[in-house]
């Protein structure tokens, strides 16, 4: 107990000691008997392994010209030149090997009960516009970025130094403008189709129904969207977000106190991301196309068979079935 | 081959810029591009050091690794240079720069930054040595009429150093030992993958 | 396909080949030299292998600077005296190249010498003349404004007489710019003709003259290399002279000097320091006299120099008794351990040299804080010796020059003085009656009296004007080529501005001088003449080393502006005297031929040993500048073999005598005729001394036994004239032609006639015959009996922080000088009765930045510099800062002791100056207390950057010796924005 109180009184000593020589020390300022600022001199080795970064000061407005040196170059150098070739390689190969790998396992998803005759609105117009608006926005911005990665390896060797760099501006110019549309298309289409992409316990049951893509997967159940379709709207949403955000980063470069950090970050960000969104919209187009019989028409006319809409959808029949939307249904020509 | 190499010797230099306005002056280069600048370290403390920065002109560079478009090009003295005609303007190479060199106007509105610029350790382009051409995209092409980069040509203490790199690190080398310190070949090491042994 | 450079450079440059074959290439040595090498370690690097030579190629240069005329000049920005290397391709300036052969700067340059060529193409340039009417810039013809300026300059005279109009300088204009404009301001009738000396190194001037002799820098920039200790104390050269660190830190290297600086900022220059010592600003005496307690009490000193070359020891060494380590620090707050170090350095480790700049001189105390190092140097015996002396840095590029040739208000050129003598001396040179003169001025007794210092222009004009001793108040001011805003008071010098008569300023730029004015209030009678930069003009300019540099003209004058003496020269003519004036310089399309002034000042600058510069021989070290060596300055080849660059001043006789100038001052190691001399007996022979016990002892002021190598009078000897040489029977040496001149000087006395006033030469060229140096052979003096405080004594500034110590250590009592009174001791007693210390914490200093020069408008306006400092700025210790919640960058309010002055700056918040002091650099202009004033500007001439200037907050202070200002130490406070 005594060691204690002797404990504590020492502690209590220490800190009025401290405090005493912390407040004395500003106002008489005992000033050092010898400083050499040469001896001092810093060390280049010391401000790199401290953080790999020597900043300092200078006098013109770019702050980022503070920075003398940041060896972190050259790995990014390294992330950019091999690490998402890799990945994006093995993303989009990968995809299109997997798709051709199901293709020729499954072949095109028929309607099962073959065509109605009748059809049922599926897109109205604004809904499709903005689809399209995205689509192609994204065709063009992901042909484009893959000319940033890609071009000077595959395309540089086929044609002339200034014919890829002329291409390259120009689509540097496409990426750049386009960005704003696709965003717009992504905003809208996150406020258009949110109501109906709430998981539900229907989407549950068409997980685990594998989507009814198998040989006699039969129908899941499905809304408006089934769980599929959900996933790849908040897939886009928020990838799309992802994208968007450090998309500007990249065109706004260096705004609101940005760091060459900051700057690369968004960069490996934005690649990875790229790569498996275009992966992701590969099989996208694949299901809306080739994929599946009657499935593209609901982006193209608008409206799709009642029998594929029955067979893939059939919860949100029975809602457009409904005595409300019954009238909306109209003879097939 | 001589190997062209910028060293700054920290131990002269007094951040009198110098090097930036006679970069400046030699290839009028506009008023927010700085191909070159001085950066302080510890300002106004003991042991306070000025470097005088541009393009290192590295070994396996960078810039041009990542650039997209190919546009640069190393010349027989290992200057780093690129072509505006080919450059699209991306970014990429400040980005993968460990010395912040590449700089870039700014033309028209956002994503539009113009043809990147750097130093050239004063050799101009790929236009014809001297043309007007050249100068009006480059700058003057100093190293075409026998001389080094004006940088370095003016600096006030001799502190910034151009010329082959044997040469310049041999300066240095001697320099230290006969003054007895020296705060080293600040970014060598990350430009050159080497360092001065003094 | 794409064409790379490197496939052509295979080809066509086998760089090792070439250079073996030594075609057209550079050679090895110009090779190491662009490399950057140090001369010191040539012979190391010549085995090197050299496989970057290549081919000049003739054809190969670039379009702008291919067929290009070289042309060199002198960089207009500090005092080193860098050569500018200009191509000039029809007329138009189109590349610098680095000046190579120039022994002083050898191809380096700083930001300003590295950006001049911007200057001559002059986008913020004033254009043509411009006339304030009704409050508007209003464009006139040069006939119009000369005219409308002449009647109005010749109303003031009549109602108030010549002294109402000032005639305010440059120490930018050439030698015969500023010559011409003092001799302008002698044949208007007044001494009121100043320039930027008096407000950077008039102290210095003062002090080192009444020490020793002349007061000037006595080594060299180069001679620094010599030295084995250094101080640099108040002085910043790594920003104000870089070009200087380079022989500054190339020396300290080579010879692993002790390089320590005493400063209050640890500033670019102390960076590189061995040893910073940080004093409080305004304690210079107190640490100097530190550092000298500590040599004699440790027996340091040079007691055989001491007893040889100096007077007035013992009376300095009760002085210096006084302030032991414990008194020092209490004052100053530097530790004495720090100090003994610092002595034992400075007395042991020789040779050592003192270097300062305004951080010394700019200050009430400023002649007494210069004698203090002079005493220093003194006693460690440290004068008149390779890597010794007091290297005094000046400011401007001729401000060495603008001194010599007289553009001051206490002297005629050439430091002759203002007495019935001197103007005499002149009215010979100038072969016009010395009644013709008298005549000019409103009396005999104002004809000899000391003008106004420029710093007390508006005091001039506001004060009431039975203070002011002169017929009326100063009524206009025609101000060629000096900022505004480099004059401490501002909010004072407002009013000032509003109530002059008439306002003239002549210069490349509209200056601070327009932008205040109109803010002030003026609305009419100013006017704004363009004058051509000096890179538009030729002439002559003096380096702070003494040496004279040629400047070729670079291009024509830009725009409509004109050489500054072709100004002069229409003013002149306009005001009814250009004959008298201009007798003996001849005038081409109203300019005035450069070469025929300098001529004219050689015949008439006996006194500082200018007699023998002619531009012949001036033109001839720049045409040959590569024969010089840069260690000792002297040509080893060619037609100037022997001959000092520059032939620094003294260089004396005729031009034909062909003295080769002094590179180092008082160095008796050396032959007259070899650069030799001794001290000035400049103060007479003898001294009446008391004693304690009252007796009265006459103590010699001559050198005891020191004398210069191969001096045929092996002691102390006075000034030579007639009578000396007569003594000496050496007058048998002097032609008849020569006698004949003295004897039509004096015809009453010939004996009387000195060596500074004998026309023919003759009495120089025989004192020198015999080894003798003209001025005589004196001792230093540390007593300067004729100086207001004799023994330098520690006074507090005006305004200090340290009001505990003004009881002791007071400011001198009010007086009157030149012209004015001098309220120091008021102001001083007012602000402690007041508590102007606690209202305003902070010492505010102020100083230089490496990208602008002075005032700044002309560097500000260069988009080459201003890019590099685009905001005015406050240094403030983070302690301080914390305190008062600023952030760095945050702007803040600058609050000063006087005027409820204000100024709007950002914050710099750093360890570079200590708690309780701020900094603010002084080339800023264009705010006025958190006002834009750029629409005050002419449209087109605003320069690029405008910022608050730090005089708005400096107070009054005057050095009673000078009239210094006090830019250095006041009170502030600052608060967040």
């Amino acid at each position: 107990m005594t060691k204690f109180i002797a404990c504590l009184r020492l502690i209590a000593g220490v800190l009025v000691f401290v405090l005493m020589t912390g407040l004395a020390g500003p106002t008489n300022a005992q000033q050092p008997n010898s400083v050499n600022p040469n001896a001092s001199a810093v060390k280049e080795q010391q401000l790199l392994d401290k953080l790999n970064v020597v900043k300092g000061l200078g006098t013109i407005p770019d702050t980022k010209s503070y920075v003398l040196e940041h060896p972190a170059g050259r790995d990014w150098r390294v992330f950019h030149q091999v690490t998402l070739k890799w990945i994006g390689g093995i993303a989009i190969l990968g995809m299109l090997a997997l798709l051709v790998v199901f293709y020729l396992w499954r072949g095109t998803i028929r309607i099962e009960a073959g065509r109605s005759g009748r059809t049922i609105v599926r897109f109205n117009g604004f809904e499709r516009f903005v689809h399209w608006l995205t689509a192609t926005t994204f065709v063009v911005l992901g042909i484009t970025g893959l000319n940033v990665t890609f071009g000077r390896s595959l395309l540089l060797p086929l044609m002339s130094p200034e014919a890829f760099s002329a291409w390259s501006e120009w689509a540097k110019y496409a990426h750049n403008y386009l960005s704003f549309a696709f965003t717009i298309g992504v905003v809208l289409m996150f406020l258009m189709w949110i109501g109906q992409n709430f998981p539900t316990k229907a989407d549950i049951t068409w997980f685990k129904m594998g989507g009814g893509m198998g040989k006699s997967g039969g129908h899941p159940p499905a809304y408006k969207f089934n769980g599929g379709q959900k996933l790849l709207y908040w897939l886009i949403v928020l990838g799309g977000a992802a994208m968007i955000i450090s998309g500007y980063m990249l065109m706004f470069p260096f705004y609101g106190g940005l760091t060459v950090d900051n700057m690369q970050l968004a960069e490996i960000f934005h690649g990875i991301v790229g790569m498996l969104f275009i992966a992701l919209i590969i099989a996208h187009i694949y299901v809306g196309t080739l994929g599946m019989e009657g499935a593209f028409e609901a982006m193209s006319q608008g409206t799709v068979d009642l029998n594929w809409a029955k067979e893939h959808h059939p919860l949100w029949v029975e809602e457009e079935m409904a005595p409300k939307g019954a009238a909306r249904t109209q003879p097939a020509e | 081959m001589a190997r062209m190499k910028f060293l700054c010797d920290a131990d002269r230099c007094i951040e009198c810029n110098a090097c930036v306005t006679a970069c400046k002056n030699e290839h009028e280069v506009p008023w927010g591009m700085n191909r070159r600048r001085v950066v302080t370290l510890n300002d106004g403390k003991p042991g306070e050091r000025s470097i005088s920065m541009a393009c290192m002109h590295c070994t396996d560079a960078p810039c041009a690794a990542v650039c997209p478009v190919n546009c640069f090009y190393t010349t027989a003295d290992a200057v780093v240079l690129h072509n505006k005609d080919l450059c699209i303007g991306c970014g990429y190479c400040f980005y993968a720069c460990p010395f912040g060199a590449p700089q870039y106007p700014k033309v028209g509105n956002f994503g539009s930054r113009g043809k990147m610029d750097k130093c050239t350790f004063c050799a101009g382009g790929p236009e014809e040595d001297g043309s007007k051409e050249e100068y009006e995209k480059y700058g003057a092409n100093r190293l075409a009429e026998g001389k080094l980069p004006l940088c370095a040509e003016m600096c006030s203490t001799k502190s910034l150093l151009a010329g082959d790199g044997d040469v310049i690190a041999q300066i240095y080398k001697e320099r230290v030992a006969k003054r007895g310190y020296g705060s080293g070949a600040w970014g060598w090491q990350t430009a050159y993958r080497e360092t001065i042994a003094t | 396909m794409l064409i790379k450079k490197s496939e052509r450079h295979t080809q066509r440059s086998s760089l090792a080949a070439l250079a073996a074959h030594g075609k057209g290439g550079i050679d090895r040595r110009a090779f190491l030299r662009r490399s950057g090498l140090a001369a010191g370690s040539l012979a190391a690097i010549g085995t090197l292998p050299l496989t970057t030579v290549r081919e000049a190629d003739a054809a190969a240069a670039g379009p702008l600077t291919s067929g290009a005329t070289i042309r060199k000049s002198i960089c207009t920005h500090c005092s080193v005296g860098c050569t500018v290397t200009a191509e000039v391709v029809n007329g138009v300036w189109v590349g610098q190249e680095p000046s190579w052969d120039s022994p002083i700067n050898r191809g380096s340059h700083c930001a300003k010498g590295a950006a001049v060529r911007e200057l001559v193409s002059g986008e913020r340039r004033l254009k043509y003349p411009l006339k304030l009417v009704n409050g508007q810039w209003t464009r006139i013809k040069w006939d119009q404004a000369i005219d409308e300026i002449g009647d109005k300059l010749m109303e003031i005279r009549r109602k108030s007489g010549a002294d109402a109009v000032y005639w305010l300088g440059s120490a930018k204009m050439t030698n015969e710019g500023a010559y011409l404009f003092r001799k302008l301001g002698a044949f208007w009738g007044t001494n009121n003709t100043d320039h930027q000396a008096r407000i950077c190194h008039s102290t210095t001037v003062t002090g080192v003259a009444n020490t020793w002799g002349y007061g000037a820098m006595t080594n060299s920039y180069t001679d620094i290399r010599n030295a084995k200790t250094m101080i640099i104390m108040g002085g910043n050269p790594a920003e104000a002279h870089p070009v200087s660190l380079q022989h500054v830190l190339e020396g300290a290297e080579l010879k692993r000097a002790n390089v320590i600086v005493i400063d209050p900022r640890l500033t670019r220059t102390a960076a590189h320091a061995t040893e910073y010592v940080r004093l409080r600003p305004g304690t210079d005496i107190p640490v100097l006299y530190g550092i000298m307690w500590h040599i004699i009490k440790n027996g340091w000193e040079d007691k055989e120099f001491i007893r040889q070359r100096v007077y007035g020891y013992e009376d300095a060494r009760k002085e210096m008794e006084k302030w032991n380590p414990e008194e020092v620090e209490r004052v100053s707050g530097v530790p004495g351990a720090q100090l003994e170090r610092v002595a034992k350095m400075f007395a042991t480790e020789k040779p050592s040299t003192l270097i300062w700049c305004m951080g010394q001189t700019q200050h009430t105390v400023g002649t007494a804080n210069v004698r203090a190092s002079c005493m220093l140097l003194l006693l460690t015996g440290n004068v008149g010796g390779p890597g010794t002396g007091a290297n005094i840095f000046r400011g401007h590029d001729n401000v060495q020059g603008a001194t010599d040739v007289g553009l001051d208000i206490v002297t005629l050129p050439f430091y002759y003085g203002l007495t019935e003598g001197a103007w005499k001396h002149w009215a010979r040179v100038w072969e016009v009656d010395y009644d013709y003169l008298l005549g000019r001025f409103d009396d005999k007794k104002i004809m000899e009296t000391s003008g106004i210092p420029l710093t007390r222009w508006f005091d001039a004009v506001l004060l009431p004007k039975d203070q002011v001793a002169q017929k009326d108040n100063v009524k206009a001011m025609f101000v060629q080529g000096h900022a505004s805003n480099s004059i401490t008071r501002i909010p004072e010098s407002l009013k000032g501005l509003k109530a002059l008569e008439l306002l003239v300023v002549a210069d490349p730029h509209p200056t601070t001088w327009a932008s205040l004015a109109v803010k002030a209030g003026r609305k009419d009678n100013m006017y704004l003449l363009p004058v051509a930069t000096q890179f538009e003009c030729k002439g002559s300019r003096v380096a702070s080393n003494r040496a004279l540099q040629w400047g070729e003209q670079i291009v024509k004058p830009i725009f409509e502006s004109k050489d500054d003496l072709e100004v002069m020269y229409l003013i002149a003519k306009k005001l009814g005297f250009a004959d008298q004036m201009f007798k003996n310089i001849k005038v081409e399309n109203n300019l005035p031929v450069a070469e025929d002034i300098l001529r004219e000042m050689n015949r008439g600058s006996w006194s500082t040993g200018y007699c023998g510069q002619s531009p012949e021989r001036l033109k001839s070290h720049m045409a040959h500048q590569a024969d010089f060596d840069m260690l000792t300055q002297r040509a080893t080849k060619g037609p100037n073999k022997g001959d000092y660059y520059g032939l620094p001043w003294p260089c004396w006789g005729s031009p034909e005598v062909r003295h080769p100038g002094t590179p180092l001052l008082y160095n008796t190691n050396l032959a007259v005729m070899d650069g030799g001399g001794t001290f000035r007996a400049r103060f007479g022979v003898e001294r009446e001394e008391k004693r304690p016990d009252g007796s009265v002892v006459k103590v010699s002021l001559l050198a005891d036994g020191s004398y210069s190598k191969d001096s045929e009078i092996k002691d102390g000897y006075p000034e030579f004239t007639l009578g000396v040489l007569k003594k000496l029977g050496w007058d048998k040496d002097l032609t008849e032609a020569e006698m004949a001149v003295i004897n039509k000087i004096n015809p009453a006395n010939p004996d009387a006639v000195s060596w500074s006033l004998d026309l023919s030469g003759g009495i120089q060229r025989v004192a020198l015959k015999h080894g003798c140096v003209p001025y005589g052979n004196g001792k230093a003096r540390m007593n300067a009996w004729n100086l207001p405080d004799p023994i330098p004594v520690h006074r507090e500034p005006i305004y200090t922080p340290r009001v505990e110590l003004v009881s002791k250590y007071p400011t001198l009592p009010d007086a009157k000088q030149f012209r004015l009174p001098n309220i120091g001791f008021t102001v001083q007693k007012t602000a402690i009765e007041k508590g102007i210390a606690k209202q305003f914490p902070l010492i505010l200093s102020s100083g230089r930045l490496v990208e602008y020069e002075g005032g700044g408008e002309e560097t500000r306006s260069n988009k080459w510099l201003a890019e590099l400092q685009q905001q005015m700025f406050i240094e403030i210790n983070p302690a301080d800062a914390a305190e008062r919640g600023i952030k760095d960058g945050a702007w803040v309010w600058v609050t000063g002791a006087e005027n409820n002055a204000r100024a709007k700056v950002t914050a710099l918040v750093t360890e570079r100056v200590g708690k309780g002091v701020a900094w603010m650099p002084f080339h800023f202009g264009g705010w006025f207390g958190g006002e834009d004033l750029r629409a005050n500007y002419p449209q087109g001439t605003d320069p690029i950057v405008l910022g608050e200037s730090a005089n708005t907050i400096t107070t009054y202070g005057y050095d009673p010796a000078t009239g210094m200002q006090e830019p250095k130490v006041t009170l502030c406070q600052i608060t967040a924005a």
